[in-house]
């Protein structure tokens, strides 16, 4: 699993430091920083990406990141590379633009929240179709009480 | 010869039709007239919300002669007028635009709690960066405490916030201003309100959308068809399936506050009316002005009014 660290490619990616996700320009130099590391490595089934150092994504950066990532739009040479997207870090406020603008694509992530365990955004049947699969690969398991939760080994 | 624009007493989104018919007719006279220059007439004001301030801005830029000789200014006379007008820092950004007349006072912008964010020029990410960092500094206390959000809610409003400030960047050919005020709407409303106004002098929706959609409008295109394509109907001007989430982000982040935008650009205006509010959903066929004014207006919540 590949680990990307969202504010670090901030930093690097966008000169000055920002804190916040916006704007499209931005989002886009971000997106093609996270597909440079991707050229440069193995292939991989599931990216892993932390938004706990980001205070803010905008709809723009949303799209620009988490959707084309997923969607492979990007044209960036990593684009599509991504299988499945796992996001943590992620606070009620970054949902709001996450949750539009995956329903707006039909497309879903999981979402790792602070206790391990996963849950799906996105339109409903297509998060519940990433969470079997995500199963089905072996980079989840069910724990005792019934919820899902990453692999980690 | 100099031609006089009159700014409006009460100058806000109200008015602001008023000054787009005087500055079109004055445009439109400097014209047939082969040149002359703009007066902007503003002794008298009284009041000025940030949208007129950030209209007044646009009208500035849009009224600059071709030579590059600034339109002219007269500042209002009231001293608490001016006052407030240096503090939501129409001065500073005004000095670049018209060559003003009047004692202005050399006030710093933003040293009044009510100017969350003063105007502020937007021509490049970088700036959409710095208002929102800004903004996240001044502005989640009064949405929690003056207006009754909930504090998650605050990102929301940064976010509706960089994503009015892109349109500029994205869509209008040219720089823009942004000012950012909280007060209290007692006239109009009676609960306290903040108040995000974006303008620019740009080209303007019908042109930015001109493109990839007038077929598809026919004979219906125009100003205010492209408003709605863009606000109803999240279309925008890059094929990009993922383009047009801007407004529907602010449009939804507006209803679940009951909150208000309209977005004028051209000859019409479209709005996303709340129960409060009495505005038309969508006008056509008014004074052409350059560029877009998008009017955010989020109130005090209800049940914390009550």
């Amino acid at each position: 699993m590949q680990s990307i660290d969202v504010s670090a490619v901030l930093r690097q990616a966008v000169r000055g430091y920002y804190a916040d996700l916006v704007t499209r320009a931005t989002g886009r130099a971000v997106r093609e920083e996270i597909e440079r590391a991707m050229v440069a490595e193995e292939p991989v089934v599931c990216t892993r990406m932390d938004f706990s150092g980001v205070r803010i994504i905008d709809f723009s950066c949303a799209d620009e990141i988490v959707a084309k990532l997923v969607r492979g739009g990007g044209g960036g040479g990593g684009g599509g590379r991504v299988r499945v997207l796992v996001l943590r870090g992620v606070s009620a406020g970054h949902l709001q633009a996450l949750e539009q603008v995956l329903e707006g694509h039909g497309l879903a992530v999981a979402v790792e929240h602070d206790d391990g365990t996963l849950d799906a955004i996105g339109p409903r049947e297509t998060g519940a179709r990433l969470l079997e699969e995500l199963v089905a690969l072996e980079l989840a398991w069910r724990t005792p009480a019934g919820a899902l939760a990453l692999r980690t080994a | 010869m100099t031609r006089l624009v009159d700014v409006p007493g009460h100058f806000d989104d109200r008015s602001f039709d008023q000054f787009a018919g005087a500055f079109r007719q004055a445009m439109d006279d400097t014209q047939a007239a082969g040149g002359g220059r703009l007066l902007f007439d503003a002794h008298a004001a009284e009041w000025a919300s940030p949208y007129g301030l950030v209209g007044l801005l646009a009208a500035g830029q849009a009224g600059r002669l071709p030579d590059g000789e600034k339109p002219l200014l007269t500042a209002p006379t009231n001293p608490e007028v001016l006052s407030y007008w240096a503090r939501a820092g129409f001065f500073r950004a005004a000095a670049d635009l018209f060559e003003i007349h009047g004692k202005v006072p050399r006030t710093k912008p933003a040293e009044d709690s009510a100017v969350l964010l003063p105007v502020t020029p937007v021509r490049a990410a970088e700036d959409v960066h710095d208002v929102v960092s800004h903004i996240q500094q001044r502005a989640t206390a009064i949405l929690t405490t003056e207006l009754g959000i909930d504090p998650k809610a605050t990102m929301g409003f940064a976010m509706a916030l960089s994503e009015a400030c892109q349109n500029i960047v994205e869509h209008a050919g040219t720089g823009g201003w942004v000012a950012v005020q909280s007060y209290d709407w007692r006239r109009r409303l009676a609960r306290r309100v903040v108040v995000i106004a974006v303008a620019d002098a740009g080209v303007g929706f019908r042109q930015s959308l001109e493109p990839t959609q007038a077929k598809r409008f026919g004979d219906r295109w125009g100003d205010a068809a492209a408003l709605e394509a863009a606000l109803i109907q999240g279309v925008s001007r890059f094929r990009d399936p993922g383009r047009g989430q801007g407004l529907k982000g602010i449009r939804n982040y507006v209803t679940r506050w009951e909150g208000k935008i309209a977005i004028r650009s051209g000859t019409a205006r479209i709005a996303i009316v709340p129960p409060w509010d009495d505005d038309p959903p969508l006008q056509d066929g008014l004074p052409s002005f350059p560029g877009s004014q998008v009017l955010l207006i989020i109130p005090e919540q209800k049940a914390r009014h009550a």
